[in-house]
């Protein structure tokens, strides 16, 4: 038995959770703060990226160590290689996080109404869950839980979707405009967190069925089984 | 047991790195078989070494046979050319068909298999002899007399070492280095032209350059050879091998013999193991 390795990939993987946390953190700040208008709360956000890009670099050099070292094989490299693209698409979402919270900083003094606030708040909801369902499904080596995020994700889509409609309904006021304007990127960037979620499932896939496949493919586009 | 299908002839899904390699000269679709190997079993004295080992093995691929220490890897490979027939109380049941024909047969001279079915062993040993008589040996006693020069250069240029020796062919053997030994034995394989090579942990007792020479020099080697490698090394098998199979020990009522696991392509072997013994060898987590 190879222990050093193992507490390596152990390591490894401690590390991507630890990261996914931060993540989920970094969304419900961001969330907030894009609520409740809070620009100090926006600026913690933005710096609290360091700590996930931390964890990122961490992650990487210790996958290029364990490569160099180790020459993992088999279902060793599928989770090395797995662990890879996960952590790629965390520290994505944390980007995005980053971004929602610049834009908060940037909306105009107008008051939209409720809707907008419930609508994100859904949304951001919905991504923390993804986020979990997606980091739990990778760590229990669960298959299910990875390719029901292809379910949730449509509810992600369907939220941003309502966004955009009540955006268009805002009217020619130039200073509600802006905030629509704004609003549409944030809208899009918790779209694609969840985008990211699927993609951590399908890394789950990958790791337990040795296939590289995608959940769904807009390209080619097939119904969903009933 | 054949790779992947279980039929004689295999769909080329070699590696990727195996297709950029080849990419000048398109593999075909299909392979010749060599050696059909059906419910093998050799046994010293009241040792059982391997038990019931079916495969196939073809034409100009390298088939690495990895597995750990006792599991009877280079037992096998010593039934594919009769050098078992050497050790007293060795015992073989089963076949060994090669290009259809029962190596252990009625009538078949095991000299001629040796000649056909060339080997090449951990240590270098070459003659306390010239370069050039190493070489020469071979045909020599096999009465292949005729162009003998060119037959000993063609061997040396075969072994990727006639650059290296071809001013002082006339000095000993012994005077190489280890990785130049070795590659001299591959030569003198080669001179009596074998369809076959089997090597046997041909670059244990190498440095990492020497090993990395010899590695190259197989795949060249596999235009016009057909190679079964035993090594322990496994990122070696990883390396060089288009096909692996993983033999294993097997404890049985207390006997211990080895069989084989799993063969397939070595591609597969490395990323998706089938068996779980041979996910745990591979990633170090045998025993």
């Amino acid at each position: 038995m190879r222990t050093t390795f193992q507490d390596e990939l152990d390591l490894l993987e401690a590390t991507l959770q630890e990261e996914g946390a931060l993540v989920l953190r970094a969304l419900r700040g961001a969330i907030n703060a894009l609520e409740q208008r809070d620009h100090e709360l926006a600026d913690e956000v933005i710096s609290f990226d360091d700590d996930v890009d931390a964890r990122y670099v961490q992650i990487e050099e210790g996958i290029q160590s364990l490569l160099a070292r180790q020459t993992p094989v088999a279902s060793d490299l599928r989770l090395v290689l797995a662990i890879l693209h996960v952590n790629l698409h965390l520290e994505r979402m944390a980007d995005y996080c980053v971004t929602i919270a610049k834009l908060s900083k940037l909306v105009p003094e107008v008051d939209p109404g409720p809707r907008f606030v419930e609508g994100f708040e859904e949304m951001g909801s919905r991504c923390e869950e993804m986020i979990r369902v997606a980091l739990d499904s990778f760590g229990d080596r669960d298959l299910e839980g990875a390719e029901g995020l292809v379910d949730l994700d449509e509810l992600i889509d369907r939220a941003n979707r309502r966004v955009v409609e009540r955006i268009l309904e805002l009217g020619e006021d130039p200073a509600m405009r802006e905030y629509g304007l704004r609003m549409v990127v944030v809208s899009r960037a918790l779209e694609r967190i969840g985008d990211h979620a699927v993609d951590i499932g399908e890394q789950t896939a990958y790791l337990l069925t040795a296939e590289f496949r995608e959940f769904t493919d807009a390209s080619h586009p097939q119904p969903r089984e009933a | 047991m054949t790779p992947g299908t279980r039929t004689d002839t295999i769909p080329i899904d070699v590696a990727p790195v195996e297709i950029a390699q080849q990419r000048k000269a398109p593999l075909p679709e299909v392979r010749d078989v060599v050696f059909d190997v059906q419910s093998l079993s050799a046994t010293y004295g009241t040792t059982t070494a391997i038990s019931d080992v079916s495969l196939d093995v073809y034409r100009n691929l390298i088939t690495a046979v990895i597995g750990p220490s006792g599991c009877g890897k280079s037992t096998f490979i010593r039934c594919l050319n009769r050098m078992n027939d050497l050790v007293p109380g060795a015992k073989i049941d089963g076949k060994v068909l090669y290009h259809g024909e029962d190596l252990y047969g009625d009538g078949v001279d095991p000299v001629e298999v040796r000649r056909r079915i060339g080997m090449v062993f951990q240590r270098p040993n070459p003659f306390p002899k010239s370069i050039y008589d190493n070489v020469a040996w071979g045909p020599r006693v096999l009465g292949m007399r005729k162009g003998i020069d060119e037959r000993v250069e063609k061997a040396l240029r075969g072994a990727a070492l006639w650059d290296e020796v071809k001013d002082r062919l006339k000095k000993s053997g012994l005077s190489l280095s280890g990785g130049q030994q070795q590659r001299l034995c591959i030569a003198r394989a080669i001179a009596i032209e074998p369809e076959v090579l089997l090597l046997d942990e041909p670059a244990s007792a190498l440095d990492p350059i020497a090993t990395s020479s010899i590695e190259e020099l197989m795949h060249d080697l596999k235009r016009e050879y057909t190679l079964v490698i035993v090594t322990h090394n496994m990122q070696q098998a990883a390396r060089v091998a288009d096909l692996t199979a993983f033999f294993s020990l097997d404890v049985e009522d207390g006997r211990r013999s080895g069989v084989l696991v799993e063969y397939d392509t070595t591609e597969k072997v490395f990323t998706n193991p089938a068996d779980k013994r041979t996910e745990d060898y591979v990633t170090g987590r045998f025993g």
